[in-house]
């Protein structure tokens, strides 16, 4: 009998212990080390870095963000990536996605996402941009197309009506330039790189009928891009001081404070525009899709796990759960009360009413209409960056006088573009 | 005996050995990185021995930015030593003693900035619209628009004048320093002898300075074959390629643009070799 209770009671403990310590490995945090992540700045980053202790208490360990400007960032990743991999999440973007996917310096996100995240949430446009080679790589933390965002009052007292062709996009933006009065027909970018001056001429590219490639063989030397390229100078004569060597923030800054009457720009200036904070034209800013035929250039920022810096499906696990926290729809909705137009992704916060009321209709329309025009300009190939950034140096040249060959700087990059070819 | 002769050994030895390992490793590193095709995105390598080299006299980027790097050296060495000269003798001339100590703590400031932040400082400075060092222009022309760093004429100058802000102004300090440290005796004749103080600089104190100033002037060249942030903040190499020296050149090839490791590695490699002949042929000059 007394043997009987003993045996119960070892019997008692050792399920007691194991359902403790089975408690306790469910309960066994997912992170060992912070998460190191290498980044851009965005609102939606800076205003995360308030929520470390909810991470902290959700994966066991904090996390630590570097950031760079965008040109800066795709160095240092690239470089970060291809040898130490000193991060384990990497900011990546469209046009480098397809390089860091092929070259295995990322791994394929949807393996470590946990499934509660709710993935399919996210706009689907960003969703595809996210996607590469069947594979999602990144989620989403900005994302869009292109809108035309013009000042209704400059427009209105000039009796101009808001263009609604490339025709007459350049016609306006040629009577509505007055220097002397501190207003400019429009603001384009002239820095170089495939994310900067190639990224707003690409649109007049395409409108023209251009293709990158045809097959194996570059197709990008033709009538259509020197159209483009023409309209582009063109209408570099009426941008803005400062945008000839400028990119985003200069050409987004000149509208912002009043001294451009129309531009076409990535989606995100369009909250900028209606933010107090970062305006002084609320109230003034109308917003439309970009004159026909110019196509909405289609974009997507987010974060990816990195490889190197996470060599076990541990450390990925812990890469993964930062990722899904961050781009979760409870820091989306914090993003959303802060006025963070542009860091906004997830279908649900889009279509809820808190951002109806915030933005008003006259955007959600204008964000409709202008997905439907939406595309993806650029050449969805590991070399992009490496032929985007070249054509980005002789643009640059030819926007700021320093050459002024057109067909000449096509056909350096043709050269390029084959040599890129044949080392495939 | 013995023991004084193994003195020098023992000092000598490790701190050789240290700097061997610092320096040539990596140097020799650069050079077999540039006999093969190593590219960031591609694991794999042939050796492809001086194909890069060759490539590099038909890569109209490549000429350019050696052009480039020998006018960035000039222009900032020049107008710096003659900042300096110029600002030195005026102080030592004109200031009181006391004076001159406030005029040395406040030409020692800029040099104390880091170069990323005199970078972005003066960046804004130079914006056309809102910038401080543009806006005398707007306001002699009514209003004109003056952008010194998106045109190519004026964008190496507009960066140098940054780089000579910085160095001209220290070195100044140190012009001063050095005048004052002289003996008068020879100052006192020359002005028996009726000597103006022009002349009495450009015949007597300067002279007297050569060697001194001549190491002042190595320095700066050494130091403005660095100048690699202070570029790329200001302008990334543009307009186009107008400021685009060899090392920016050359890390755009190697991490912004291609990742062709190797072929960054050539330029390095070509850098090293005309800068070692350069100065060596420099030094020897002035020795003799």
């Amino acid at each position: 009998m007394k043997s009987n209770r003993l045996a119960a009671g070892l019997g008692a403990a050792f399920v007691l212990t194991a359902s403790v310590s089975t408690a306790a490995l469910a309960q066994a945090p997912v992170c060992s080390a912070p998460v190191k992540v290498l980044a851009q700045p965005r609102d939606g980053l800076t205003l995360l870095e308030d929520s470390k202790d909810e991470f902290k208490k959700l994966s066991g360990a904090g996390f630590q963000i570097d950031y760079l400007n965008e040109n800066d960032r795709r160095a240092k990743s690239r470089a970060d990536a291809s040898t130490v991999g000193n991060y384990n999440v990497y900011y990546v973007d469209e046009a480098n996605v397809a390089l860091f996917a092929s070259s295995g310096w990322i791994a394929p996100l949807a393996d470590y996402y946990p499934a509660e995240y709710d993935f399919a949430d996210f706009d689907p446009g960003r969703q595809k941009v996210a996607t590469y080679d069947g594979k999602v790589w990144f989620a989403p933390l900005t994302g869009g197309g292109d809108l035309m965002v013009y000042r209704k009052d400059v427009l209105e007292a000039a009796g101009i009506q808001p263009p609604k062709t490339l025709d007459e996009l350049i016609a306006d933006v040629a009577k509505l330039n007055d220097p002397d009065k501190g207003m400019y027909g429009i603001a384009l970018r002239g820095a170089r790189g495939s994310g900067a001056n190639v990224w707003r001429w690409m649109p007049f590219f395409k409108a023209y009928g251009g293709k990158w490639f045809d097959g194996d063989k570059p197709a990008f030397n033709s009538d259509a891009a020197v159209k483009a390229t023409e309209t582009y100078l063109k209408l570099f004569k009426d941008s803005a001081p400062g945008t000839q060597t400028g990119s985003w923030d200069e050409s987004t800054g000149a509208f912002l404070s009043g001294q451009v009457a129309i531009l076409v720009e990535s989606t995100p200036l369009s909250g900028m525009a209606v933010d107090p904070k970062t305006s002084q034209v609320v109230g003034k800013v109308g917003f439309l899709p970009p004159p026909a035929p110019l196509p909405g250039g289609g974009y997507g920022h987010g974060l990816a796990i990195g490889t190197k810096a996470n060599a076990d499906d541990a450390s990925k696990k812990c890469a993964g759960l930062f990722i899904a926290w961050a781009t979760s729809k409870e820091n989306e909705k914090r993003r959303l009360d802060a006025h963070q137009f542009g860091e906004l992704n997830r279908t649900s916060i889009l279509s809820s009413k808190e951002f109806a009321d915030i933005y008003g209709a006259d955007l959600g329309q204008a964000l409709a209409d202008t997905g439907k025009v939406t595309a993806v300009n650029f050449w969805q190939d590991p070399r992009w960056p490496d032929l985007g950034d070249r054509w980005g140096i002789i643009l640059e040249e030819l926007v700021t006088g320093t050459r002024t060959d057109i067909k000449g700087g096509l056909s350096e990059l043709e050269s390029y573009a084959n040599e890129l070819v044949k080392k495939k | 005996m013995r023991r004084r002769s193994s003195l020098p050994v023992t000092f000598l030895v490790p701190t050789l050995a240290i700097l061997l390992v610092l320096s040539m490793v990596p140097t020799l590193y650069a050079i077999v990185i540039a006999l093969q095709n190593r590219e960031l995105s591609a694991p794999g390598y042939t050796w492809v021995w001086f194909s890069n080299f060759a490539d590099l006299f038909v890569d109209r980027r490549f000429l350019n930015a050696v052009w480039v790097s020998v006018k960035w050296e000039i222009v900032t060495v020049v107008a710096t030593m003659v900042v300096a000269i110029g600002l030195g003798v005026l102080m030592f001339e004109v200031a009181a003693p006391r004076l001159r100590n406030i005029y040395c703590l406040l030409f020692i400031i800029p040099v104390l900035l880091p170069r990323v932040s005199a970078a972005f400082v003066w960046k804004f400075a130079y914006h056309p619209l809102y910038g401080i060092a543009t806006y005398p222009y707007r306001l002699i022309t009514g209003g004109l628009i003056f952008d010194p760093l998106s045109k190519a004429s004026t964008a190496l100058f507009a960066v140098a004048s940054v780089d000579v802000w910085q160095w001209g102004l220290f070195f100044a300090v140190i012009v001063l320093k050095l005048l004052e440290t002289l003996p008068p005796q020879p100052i006192e004749a020359a002005r028996l002898d009726h000597a103006k103080r022009w002349q009495i600089h450009a015949y007597v104190t300067l002279p007297m300075l050569k060697a001194p100033l001549i190491s002042l002037m190595f320095v700066k060249m050494i130091e403005s074959l660095r100048s690699f942030d202070l570029i790329y903040v200001m302008t990334r190499g543009g307009p186009g390629v107008a400021t685009e020296t060899l090392d920016m050149y050359a890390f755009s090839q190697g991490f912004i643009e291609s990742g062709k490791v190797s072929y960054a590695s050539a330029m390095a490699v070509l850098m090293m070799i005309a800068t070692v002949i350069t100065f060596t042929f420099l030094w020897k000059r002035v020795q003799a």
